[in-house]
């Protein structure tokens, strides 16, 4: 309990501190906002009419305190480049981020956890360090040149086997689903090698630093076979760390989202925050950034708070709130 | 190893607890042995076959940047536009881009440009891990606890993410990258050699030179970090991979390396667009930068056999 109030303290002090980062961010840029976003020969009337429009002119502890109650009542303004309500804009995006993420995530679990027993307990020394290098070259294939061979592989027009189509979301979106989830099979099958590959790599050392301890050795006197007891024993004992992995590579997957996004045309978040960047629209930059941050420190909390479910260990060393991870 | 360098060891060990040797400062007998400790390391990494084909890249790759930053194939700025996009030839190897530049000519200047960015990431992330580790160890207990505190509140947010607020105020540039990278990667190597530092801070001999007296700075400098070198290295060698992997995704967001500007980033998003013109001129930058991060990969994991005294032989006679 007092693990849990610390925890939840620290997570808000964290979001206060990042929304600070993020605002202080917007404002030393060279110019003001109200500057930048109507473009370099705009007349100053219009730069001024547009620093009322959105509060530049007031102090800037005035301007936080517009933005914060604002995210608070969730009112998040209205985006320069398409005029809808940024909340909105966020929730079209993240109806194809999320789902995107969701199965390239499923996808890297179905090929990392297995292949990392394999790669363990593989009787043929060859398949063993087979499938060491497979998971060492996929973990370094760079997202964008992953998604390409994909393309030039699988996809409709210039793939060899021209079974998925390449780029972009169906226009009906989930009204759909079965051509909304196909546009979605190729980028997720890229996330999800590259991210099962690390996933292999830290199922093998988890697994394979227990398989020198005692507790598969006492498995084993207890008349299991060593493949039986890593898997029945040590995959329980090294869940807790996996769910740790799973959580921090989930948020690296963010950055191969933004990557396969942009190259497969699909309106994510990640593309749709690089569009609006590129298109200065500034303040519904600056709340995106506020809640993907706001996001992936929730992510943190979750995963600290299950490691800690699933780890009877932590609870019992007094103190030492999530060390040993 | 030769009869005589162990006696050189033999006698650098038993003077370096008491005095310097005649004519020999203390600090450059440390310089010594901290050399010929780094000869036994590479030794070592060069021994394993993993850790050959890693070190060969990458000298491959320093002596490939060097050379590019006085001369490539095609000067980078010889255009031509009646020559874009064009497939391979004998002239260009790789093809032409959109305005008509030796794309092979880019590829090579790349590995300069990727280099630097890797190198200052390493330092920036080593620097602040260090820091970070130094105050996760103090003796004050307020400055311990709000570094362990900051580190597990900030590790979830994913590099790009520190990118894209870099790039609000800072634009598309290479520092973006550093910086982030190393911010990063810092705040991580901080997280992965916390439990040795934590090991060695807590331990008899850290105690029994702080009763005879040592200060704080020595105690960490002579005990704690080189315990915790052995992780600190390793995790270093993984964030020289990842900075390479983050370049090219980032440059292809458009907030890395600015258009102008060699890299193997820029490299991989020119050749996405020349996917439709010749689809093979696509494997070669991604596949630079694969068998690059591999070799960074494999680096890292020969450095752990072989920076560890424990699986090392070498460096524990030194220390016996």
């Amino acid at each position: 309990m007092r693990f849990l109030l610390r925890r939840l303290l620290l997570f808000a002090l964290a979001l206060l501190g990042l929304s600070l980062v993020i605002f202080a961010a917007l404002r030393v840029l060279p110019g003001d906002v109200a500057t930048i976003m109507a473009g370099l020969n705009s007349p100053p009337e219009r730069v001024a009419a547009l620093r009322a429009q959105l509060g530049l002119d007031r102090s800037l502890p005035r301007q936080y305190a517009d933005w914060m109650s604002g995210l608070a009542r969730g009112d998040f303004g209205r985006s320069m480049l398409t005029g809808q309500p940024i909340g909105a804009q966020v929730i079209s995006r993240a109806v194809i981020t999320f789902p995107l993420i969701g199965l390239g995530l499923g996808l890297a679990l179905l090929i990392g956890v297995p292949l990392g027993c394999v790669s363990l307990m593989a009787g043929s020394p060859r398949l063993r360090s087979l499938s060491h290098v497979l998971s060492i070259v996929g973990g370094s294939i760079p997202a964008l040149w992953g998604g390409l061979l994909l393309i030039l592989l699988l996809s409709r027009g210039v793939g060899l086997l021209g079974i998925l189509p390449a780029q972009g979301f169906p226009d009906l979106g989930w009204s759909d689903p079965a051509r909304a989830w196909a546009s979605l099979v190729l980028p997720a099958l890229t996330l999800g090698i590259l991210v099962g590959a690390s996933l292999m790599r830290y199922t093998r050392s988890a697994l394979g630093e227990l398989a020198d301890s005692g507790r598969i050795d006492l498995a084993r006197a207890c008349g299991m076979t060593r493949n039986e007891a890593l898997v029945r024993v040590g995959l329980r004992l090294v869940l807790p760390q996996l769910v740790s992995v799973v959580g921090l590579t989930f948020a690296e997957m963010i950055t191969g989202a933004m990557v396969v996004e942009n190259l497969f045309a699909l309106p994510g978040l990640g593309s749709g925050l690089v569009t609006d960047l590129g298109g200065r629209d500034l303040i519904a930059v600056q709340s995106e950034l506020f809640m993907l941050a706001a996001f992936f420190l929730a992510m943190g909390l979750l995963v600290d708070l299950l490691h800690r479910a699933l780890d009877p260990r932590l609870k019992a060393a007094p103190g030492s709130g999530e060390a040993g991870a | 190893m030769s009869m005589d360098m162990r006696m050189n060891m033999h006698a650098g060990k038993s003077v370096a607890g008491q005095e310097p040797p005649g004519g020999e400062s203390p600090t450059s007998s440390r310089l010594r042995r901290a050399w010929q400790r780094a000869r036994f390391v590479v030794r070592a990494v060069w021994a394993q076959g993993e850790g050959r084909f890693a070190m060969t890249v990458l000298c491959l790759w320093i002596l490939v940047s060097l050379v590019c930053l006085a001369w490539t194939p095609w000067p980078l700025w010889a255009t031509d536009g009646y020559r874009v996009w064009q497939t391979p030839s004998r002239a260009h190897p790789l093809g032409t881009d959109g305005t008509g530049a030796d794309v092979l000519s880019w590829l090579l200047a790349g590995s300069a440009t990727n280099l630097a960015i890797c190198l200052l990431t390493v330092v920036l992330a080593g620097a602040l891990g260090s820091l970070l580790l130094a105050a996760t160890v103090s003796r004050t207990p307020a400055l311990a606890g709000s570094s362990t505190v900051v580190v597990d509140a900030l590790i979830s947010i994913p590099t790009v993410l520190i990118a894209l607020i870099l790039a609000v105020p800072m634009g598309s540039s290479a520092l973006v990258i550093v910086l982030a990278c190393g911010i990063g990667y810092g705040l991580n190597l901080a997280r992965v050699a916390r439990p040795a530092a934590l090991l060695a801070a807590g331990s008899d001999y850290a105690l029994s030179a702080l009763s005879s007296g040592a200060s704080g700075w020595r105690i960490l400098t002579r005990h704690i970090l080189p315990n915790a070198l052995p992780a600190i290295a390793v995790q270093l060698s993984l964030s020289a991979g990842s900075s390479v992997l983050a370049e090219a995704g980032l440059t292809y967001l458009g907030v890395g390396v600015p258009s102008g500007l060699p890299s193997w980033g820029h490299s991989l998003t020119t050749s996405v667009r020349l996917v439709n013109v010749y689809p093979l001129t696509v494997l070669w930058p991604g596949l630079v930068v694969t068998i690059v991060v591999v070799s960074l990969n494999l680096f890292g994991d020969a450095l752990r056999e072989a920076i560890d005294p424990a699986s090392n032989p070498a460096l524990r006679q030194e220390a016996v």
